[in-house]
């Protein structure tokens, strides 16, 4: 419903994977959860079409970012969870950084005179 | 793809339904309508069969595709050049396929002659007594042999046998069998167990309790119609009866060409006995015990045992050699000689598709500059000459490997069982895994190798001025450099192997003349033996055999009929004796004269046409009664009276206080070889059948018409005479001189393929690689010509350079073929002898061949109209 009218964004290439580590930080997640959990903590800001997490969730796997595991959902459903390794967890606090770095040099640029003054 | 990955997309239909379906059960229960519910469900998600795609993409291999992308452009490409492509192949399977089929040889015949466990803890030690020398009978005394065993440290198990032969009796007919009495640890030792039954037990060992047989596989066949209830039964061996207590597997025939095995029961004073090296010994070593080792523990051993038992044991010492090598001694050097003639032959094969690739380089080298202009990385060019080259290299592997299975059959079959009943291993040769992986290996190789080589020297090209040339027409001085180390390699490569090869040939066609020395055509052969029980008396013997030749002579047609011992290319080597010469002072032990002694009839020469040089041949009147005479080979009067006439000396047999009657020397004959392996006649003695008869005698009789139709009549004179004689063997000599030389010819015959490959081979090669160089040259010869050169000082110059090159190759080749020569000379001793006119004439071919590869194409430039020439651009 108030979804439709908020502005909404594109996502930044490469960023869905550094979002799926962040949102599995807190525990193992299966990839409807995900979804609905990056959506939510970026105030439904975010445009993700929800597909395009599987890719990303096989990408990670590939890299050993984060595993797959058989579990039951909350509602007893039997489902896939992912969840973090270790590898991954060090990644995303890497990525995390870089991250942190790219956001504060564009903004730099972007408003040279109001970060100055 | 990996595992995991194919996992984790087979679950992923699943997991996307279950996705869909949570979301649209979040969404009704916010009150939406089911259908819109799942509508906006979907929506949210996106295109299911691209999320599915990317899913995938993940896990895909990028550079397989690729891999799969160039190797069908590179059967396109060799598709698209059907010559090179044909060529290539041809070259290669030519390599690769006489490579795969002599190591299926070498493979079958000298690393697994026997199916015996652990093969190469298997020695056979035998006892030299320092005067046998050239007589090889590898012998030892029981007594020693046992002392070996517990004193020497080495052994696990020493196991004592001697060939027998039986007559064996069975409905009527009689037939010789080999076979051999054996101690009960034989078939342990070899780790060998009988197909049916039970092998021997140590209570067989003794006399009386030994009446029981082990039958072999093909025997058994044969004989007894493969009947298991044969097993128990009793069988007449030499009119003893033996109860049957096993049956052999298939291939096992230990010692060759054994068929039957019985207990070797020797009496205690027998076992006990030194003087006499009357069993042969086999041995399996202990773990870990080299056969270096063994050597030394045996020679120092031996030594004990002359201090311990001077009267028998002095200046007697041991040997011990591996089973595996004791058997090839004679052949190894054959084999290996082939083997190299077929490495050879591959570097060859490589050389010529070196030169092809390189030409095949330089007409697209535009194509390969293109492809780098337009963006194609190092790597992915790299690729696709890898693919290039390994394609047709395995295509060519295949194809040699399925020739190959060809040949071995076409080898296998070839030669007669006759012949190949002596020969260990030889059921087992078949392209095996190994060989084929092999083939296959090396082909993988041969194709990298050429694809790094064509990289490298692309990778080289100077990209605009391979895309500014023209064509071929300009050749960089590098390349030029190149192309000229390429011609001399070729040539030189050409002149060793055709050297090495020709020589071979030589040696080999020279050994089947080894029996020029007599006349097989048109004598029949029948080898008789008696039952030693009733012809237990020399009389008996010598009246069987003369009533019996006197019939035999008399057949109608019949020219000659003689009886030998043991006749020239029986495959057996003669008895060797030593004895002493009349007058002459004794001489030192070692220096014994000795002689191969064979008995004969009268009529042995002229039916053999063996001419007789001095003095008299043998008559009937040659009997017990008169005084005892011998005829010597004309190689034993050489060593022994080089300067006196031999005719009328006399010797004995055994050293000088031996009581043997004197001999005299009646007549001189021409030497004949005995077998091929021989590297020559030697001193031969032969004595009268009557002063010296024996029950078993071949039969040689010589006929106007075909021999064989007398083998009736003659089996049917024997018959009448004694129906116990065993009769075998019946065949003309002719065959039986073919087949003696079997190997020998089989051996020729593949060194003459290779040396027929290998003469094509680099014919075409130094040929190909001279006119093609020539035929770079078109452009600039138009020029010279254009410009007004002489054609004759134009032709001059051209072949100049193809002769400086070929020159240059042949001043490398001709040490290093001389120096080769030389091994394979040491190597095949007695079969190769260095010559050097073979060198003198294959170089003076190379450069025949060189000139005319230089001499066509460069007409073919000065013929062709000076301004075609120059616009060919």
């Amino acid at each position: 419903m108030s979804t439709e009218e908020k502005e909404r964004l594109e996502l930044l290439q490469g960023t869905l994977d550094l979002l799926i580590l962040r949102t599995l930080l807190l525990g193992p997640a299966h990839g409807h959860a995900i979804a609905k959990a990056i959506e939510f903590r970026s105030d439904e800001v975010l445009q993700v079409e929800q597909g395009s997490l599987y890719p990303g969730l096989h990408r990670l796997i590939k890299r050993g970012w984060i595993s797959a595991e058989e579990g039951t959902s909350e509602n007893n459903r039997r489902a896939k969870f992912y969840r973090l390794t270790a590898k991954g967890r060090k990644q995303l606090s890497v990525e995390t950084n870089k991250w942190d770095r790219l956001a504060g040099a564009i903004a730099r640029i972007l408003r040279p005179t109001e970060e100055r003054e | 793809m990996n595992r995991r990955g194919k996992r984790l997309l087979d679950d992923l239909d699943q997991e996307i339904r279950d996705h869909i379906e949570l979301a649209t059960q979040e969404n009704i229960d916010r009150g939406i309508s089911p259908d819109e519910a799942r509508y906006l469900a979907l929506r949210k998600f996106g295109n299911v069969v691209r999320v599915k795609e990317d899913a995938r993409a993940v896990w895909r291999v990028v550079w397989a595709e690729q891999l799969v992308q160039d190797i069908r452009f590179a059967l396109r490409q060799l598709y698209k050049s059907p010559t090179f492509t044909g060529i290539a192949v041809l070259t290669l399977v030519l390599g690769i396929g006489a490579n795969t089929a002599v190591f299926s040889l070498v493979n079958a015949l000298l690393l697994h002659p026997y199916d015996f466990k652990n093969l190469d803890s298997l020695v056979r030690v035998w006892e030299n007594r320092g005067i046998d020398e050239g007589y090889d009978a590898r012998n030892i005394a029981p007594a020693d042999a046992a002392d070996f065993l517990s004193g020497a440290g080495v052994f696990e198990e020493v196991t004592t046998y001697r060939d027998q032969s039986f007559n064996l009796a069975t409905e009527g007919d009689v037939e010789p069998v080999l076979g051999c009495a054996v101690s009960a640890s034989f078939l342990d030792v070899l780790g060998v167990r009988p197909a049916l039954g039970r092998g021997f037990v140590t209570s067989e060992e003794q006399p009386g309790f030994d009446q029981v047989v082990l039958l072999g596989y093909s025997l058994w066949r044969q004989r007894f119609a493969s009947d298991p209830a044969i097993l128990g039964k009793t069988i007449k061996l030499s009119e003893r009866s033996y109860t049957v207590v096993g049956i052999m597997p298939p291939k096992f025939s230990y010692p060759v060409p054994a068929q039957l095995w019985i207990p070797l029961a020797l009496a205690p004073e027998q076992k006990a006995d030194r003087s006499d090296l009357s069993v042969m010994a086999l041995a399996r070593l202990k773990a870990g015990v080299s056969v270096a080792q063994t050597t030394a523990a045996l020679s120092a051993y031996a030594q004990r045992l002359e201090q311990a038992y001077p009267k028998t044991n002095a200046g007697r010492s041991a040997t011990a050699l591996q089973l595996r090598k004791e058997l090839y001694l004679y052949t190894v050097p054959l084999f290996l000689s082939l083997q190299a003639a077929a490495v050879f032959v591959l570097f060859l094969a490589c050389a010529n598709l070196a030169n092809l690739t390189f030409a095949r380089l330089i007409g697209r080298q535009k194509e390969i500059a293109m492809r780098a202009a337009l963006g194609a990385g190092q790597r992915r060019l790299a690729r696709l000459f890898i693919c290039e080259t390994t394609l047709f290299s395995l295509l060519a592997g295949i194809a040699a490997a399925a020739i190959s299975f060809w040949t071995v059959r076409l080898l296998r079959s070839s030669i007669s069982q006759d012949w190949t009943k002596w020969v260990p291993g030889w059921d087992g040769i078949q392209v095996d895994r190994t060989v084929l992986a092999i083939a296959i290996i090396m082909a993988l190789f041969v194709g990298l190798g050429f694809g790094f080589a064509t990289i490298v020297h692309a990778g080289r090209a100077n990209l605009t001025a391979a895309l500014k040339e023209s064509g071929p027409g300009s050749l960089s001085r590098a390349k030029g450099r190149l192309r000229s180390a390429l011609v001399v390699s070729q040539v030189a490569f050409a002149l060793v192997l055709l050297v090495c090869a020709g020589l071979t040939i030589q040696g080999f066609l020279r050994l089947s003349n080894v029996y020029a020395a007599l006349d097989p055509f048109n004598v029949l052969r029948i080898e008789l033996s008696l039952p030693e029980k009733t012809y237990s008396q020399q009389t008996q013997i010598a009246n069987f055999y003369q009533q019996y030749l006197h019939s035999a002579a008399a057949l109608a047609g019949v020219t000659q009929v003689a009886l030998s011992s043991n006749h020239p290319a029986s495959n057996v080597d003669n008895e060797t004796a030593f004895f002493t010469i009349e007058g002459r002072p004794s001489p030192k032990i070692n220096e014994t004269p000795s002689a191969a002694i064979q008995t004969v009839t009268p009529d042995f020469f002229p039916v053999l046409r063996i001419p007789l040089l001095a003095g008299r041949r043998f008559t009937e009147s040659d009997t017990f009664t008169q005084p005892q005479v011998a005829i010597v080979s004309r190689s034993m009067v050489e060593r022994y009276w080089p300067a006196e006439i031999a005719v009328g000396k006399r010797i004995k047999l055994g050293k000088s206080d031996s009581a043997s009657p004197w001999i005299t020397i009646i007549g001189i004959v021409a030497d004949v070889r005995q077998n091929w392996w021989n590297p020559a006649a030697s001193p031969t003695l032969y004595r009268p059948f009557l002063q010296s008869p024996q029950p078993s005698m071949t039969t040689l009789l010589r006929s106007g018409a075909d021999p064989t139709s007398y083998a009736a009549s003659v089996r049917e004179i024997v018959l009448k005479l004694d129906s116990g004689v065993a009769l075998r063997g019946v065949g003309t000599l002719q065959k039986e001189v073919t087949d003696s030389i079997g190997i020998i010819r089989i051996m020729g015959i593949l060194m003459g393929v290779f040396g027929m490959v290998a003469l094509a081979l680099s014919l075409v090669g130094v040929y190909g690689v001279l006119s093609e160089s020539v035929a770079q040259r078109t452009h600039e010869i138009g020029i010279r010509v254009a410009l007004g050169a002489n054609p004759c000082d134009l032709m001059r110059l051209v072949l100049a350079h193809a002769l400086r090159l070929t020159l240059i190759g042949l001043v490398i080749a001709v040490p290093v073929a001389f120096v080769l020569s030389r091994l394979l000379a040491s190597a095949i001793h007695g079969v190769v002898t260095v010559d050097l006119a073979i060198l003198a004439e294959f170089s003076f071919l190379l450069v025949l061949v060189a000139l005319v590869a230089a001499f066509l194409p460069a007409r073919r430039a000065m013929g062709v109209d000076p301004m075609v020439a120059l616009r060919c651009e």
